[in-house]
């Protein structure tokens, strides 16, 4: 027989700051001026008509939004829509409200900018001031076409949330997570997602979620019911970073990925769409839809979220208006920047990211003056912004904890600190990455972006739970198990209990040949979280690998009560029962292994080891 | 000396003296008034029975008005035994199905009126939806604006208002004096826009 198969790769689950993982997550302010100032005297200049002037403005960006079934709450698609709203569209233009578009301008170019020329603000204020006068009929260009619900085609895939969550007429704002489980038998890859929010009117904005390990489950009360939460943190299952900004606000249009990239989904994967929803003053129904569009090609360029932050330094006192937070990263590799995404809750003021490349040279990569939760948004540039090894990136948000901003969650003003909830702040920045350099020699530069910034965590914040075993983690898939266990034993400190860092520490032990140290950090797993496969499945290999079978035996059969279909766990449940001399319900198990999946090596061997063994 | 067009501009200064000369209410609304979903011309100040009127301004394409609805109703019915409130829509293409259909789906029990000649728009001196007018048990304008400091423009509210102005102006008339504020504008959408 074949000996106790210890070369079953163990699991360790990296865990990650909601947004590493995911991406998301899930964000000045314009010019306040007050509604009734914005009409200032001005030339009044040639006569302006809107056929003529002001329906070529509206058509291309507002319309997009403003016409029935989207975000906006009225139509503006003709001379009389326009006019019922005249002077707030000069108003809301003039403050730059309106359309919402936060950074100021740069170099480097966004995607899709919505941001309004001052010569067609001024435009606007003058036909107001004119008369708001429709002109002939002749000058009226056509209505641009509008391509109802899905928006590129029919999906290969729709899913509808499965209970619609129901949106009080009153109250703040709310944040809301539906769980898309995907029905698919073997790996897809993804190449748009159409986001249907449920009704647009009242969804701020969405993102969703890649959980490789069903760990948002857990949160839900029952299944498919969904669970609230601004920030949610998902456990992602080895070296397997999150790359794809997957973000709806009004007006998104459905993004195609790039040649070549593609979102993997294999299964078991959840979605999640994390949704930001404003109480309309009547009780909704929100039920939102996500259609998925496939590809036969598998992704071969895989890029990569970079988190910047800086969440421990935000300690803000009461009535403070310019709190700085920095923090800067230096790239290890080349890398093509395609996407920012910044990220504060309601106390973020000004917030501006940049890169210095090594000649010395700085660059914008965003500046918004006046931040808005409400319109936050992912940017994507107009063409990829080439960042080459040694480029310093870097983040300076200032927040503003004082009366005089509007939106601070607390008055009288108190003491902020980062947290996941709407009254707590962030600091996040998201880059997203192609590392331009793909050497199969020197490995995947995913992981030395990864193992840099876990190195950079670890010493900004020692006390960082997440740093050292994000750390840990690199260092173990990189077979530095000694390394690994001593940033596994620092995460340890700062939570003891912590399911996965003693699940993980007990698979690095397990690697390291030490079983009889494994099985405490396990057993301790296990306690902190019963229903944890991975520690079952790792707590069978470390008794196993002490002889005991019938231990081992116990804990495959738990681990297989929460994945009937893992077939490395019935496998190694049929070598336990083997050693142990129970051929007959081994063998039963071997077959199960290789019908979840026939190209299962050590099933199929050990199945055949079995029937040598019971033939002699 | 009591004509409309010189109220707004003296009464600041000579609130104690205009007390006394202020507009009577059934002047102006004339042959102009307002019509209830009926199509009947009502006038709010004969149906008050002594109470204080507060007219409320809104107009269903603006999401802020839609949006105040829970606290209409609620403050309407903390203070009903002392305010009569009318809900009034001066978008003169609303029909009293529209209408309807909006007061249902927002859960209004507050009687409402069109207002197509904008004559209480006028008379109330509201430029905004949801604006507001407090009009004492004399029939004197005594606050006219917003609801409450909830919105500080059209990109940004508050988690929740930290002033009141309609519930103090309620307060002040049901108190026989005037608020602190006679007038703070809303933000919301032109009333303007509509004529």
């Amino acid at each position: 027989m074949k000996s106790w198969p210890r070369t079953l790769a163990w699991s360790l689950a990296l865990v990650t700051g909601a947004g590493a993982a995911g991406t998301l997550f899930a964000n000045s302010s314009l010019l306040s001026t007050s509604q009734s100032t914005t009409l200032q005297p001005r030339t009044l200049g040639s006569p302006v008509t809107f056929n003529r002037d002001i329906a070529p403005i509206i058509f291309r960006s507002c319309s997009t939004c403003h016409h029935p079934g989207e975000a906006a709450p009225f139509p503006l698609l003709t001379y009389s829509d326009v006019k019922k709203h005249a002077r707030q569209i000069a108003d809301v233009t003039q403050a730059r409200t309106m359309p919402p578009w936060l950074p100021e301008p740069q170099e480097l170019k966004f995607a899709d900018e919505l941001r309004l020329p001052d010569a067609q603000i001024d435009l606007i204020w003058r036909w107001v001031a004119q008369g708001a006068v429709e002109g002939d009929p002749a000058d009226l260009p056509p209505l641009p076409k509008f391509v109802p619900g899905w928006r590129l085609g029919t999906p290969d895939l729709i899913l509808t949330a499965q209970k619609p969550f129901i949106l009080p007429a009153q109250g703040t704002d709310t944040y809301w997570n539906f769980i898309f489980r995907i029905p698919i038998d073997q790996t897809r890859w993804v190449k748009a997602i159409d986001i249907h929010p449920g009704d647009k009117r009242y969804v701020h904005h969405a993102n969703i979620l890649v959980d490789r390990s069903a760990s948002s489950r857990q949160r839900e009360a029952e299944p498919g019911a969904g669970f609230g939460g601004m920030e949610i943190q998902i456990e992602s299952q080895v070296f397997d970073p999150d790359s794809h900004l997957l973000f709806w606000k009004p007006g998104t249009v459905p993004y195609l990925e790039p040649d070549g990239m593609a979102l993997r989904l294999d299964k078991g994967t959840d979605l999640i769409l994390n949704t930001h929803m404003q109480p309309s003053g009547k009780p909704d129904v929100i039920q939102p839809s996500i259609g998925l569009y496939f590809t036969p090609q598998p992704a071969t360029k895989l890029p990569m979220l970079l988190q910047l932050e800086d969440d421990v330094k935000l300690d803000i006192p009461p009535g403070q208006k310019d709190f700085l937070v920095t923090d800067e990263f230096t790239l290890p590799v080349d890398v093509d920047l395609l996407a920012i995404y910044p990220h504060a809750h309601y106390l973020g003021k000004d917030i501006q990211a940049s890169a210095t490349v090594p000649d010395g040279t700085t660059k914008t990569l965003i500046h918004i003056p006046l931040w808005n939760l409400n319109w936050q948004a992912v940017y994507r540039y107009s063409e990829p912004v080439f960042l080459p090894k040694g480029t310093t990136v870097a983040l300076r948000y200032v927040y503003d904890n004082s009366e005089d901003n509007p939106l601070n969650p607390n008055y009288p003003p108190v003491r902020v600190r980062a947290g996941n909830r709407s009254s707590d702040e962030m600091c996040h920045l998201w880059l997203q990455v192609l590392p331009i350099h793909f050497d199969a020699a020197g490995g995947d530069p995913r992981r030395l972006l990864q193992e840099a910034l876990a190195r950079h965590n670890v010493e900004k914040n020692p006390a960082d739970f997440e740093a050292h075993y994000n750390l840990a983690a690199m260092l173990q898939a990189r077979s530095q198990v000694n390394d690994a266990l001593r940033e596994y034993e620092l995460a340890l400190r700062l939570r003891p209990g912590d399911a996965a860092a003693n699940n993980a520490m007990g698979s690095a032990l397990l690697a390291s040949g030490e079983p009889d140290k494994a099985v405490a950090y396990l057993s301790q797993a296990l306690r902190t979280r019963p229903d944890y496969f991975d520690a079952h499945y790792n707590l069978g290999n470390a008794l196993a690998s002490q002889d005991d079978f019938a231990g081992a035996t116990d804990q495959f059969r738990l681990a297989l009560r929460l994945h009937p279909d893992d077939a490395d766990a019935e496998a190694n449940l049929g070598s336990a029962l083997a050693e142990m001399g129970r051929f007959s319900e081994a063998k039963t198990h071997f077959e199960r292994a290789l019908q979840i999946n026939p190209a299962h090596a050590l099933a199929r061997e050990n199945l055949q080891e079995l029937q040598r063994a019971t033939n002699k | 000396m009591c004509s409309g067009s010189a109220f707004r501009a003296i009464r600041l200064l000579l609130t104690g003296i205009l007390l006394a000369c202020v507009l009577a209410p059934e002047l102006v609304l004339g042959q102009h008034s307002a019509v209830d979903l009926d199509g009947k011309q009502v006038n709010p100040f004969d149906a008050a029975s002594g109470k204080i009127v507060v007219l409320v301004f809104l107009r269903r394409d603006c999401p802020v008005s839609s949006r105040y609805a829970p606290i209409i109703q609620q403050l309407s019915a903390l203070r009903e035994h002392d305010a009569s409130f009318w809900l009034v829509f001066p978008d003169k293409d609303e029909t009293p199905q529209t209408i309807h259909k909006y007061l249902q789906e927002f859960a209004y029990r507050l009687p409402a009126l069109r207002d197509p000649e904008h004559a209480l728009v006028k008379l109330a001196q509201v430029q905004i939806t949801p604006e507001v007018a407090v009009f004492n048990r004399n029939h004197q304008l005594i606050y006219d604006g917003r609801i409450d400091n909830w919105y500080q423009d059209l990109g940004r509210s508050r988690p929740v208002p930290t002033t009141h102005e309609l519930d103090e102006a309620i307060q002040a008339a049901v108190g026989g004096t005037t608020p602190a504020k006679n007038q703070v504008r809303g933000v919301g959408c032109y009333i303007s826009d509509l004529e």
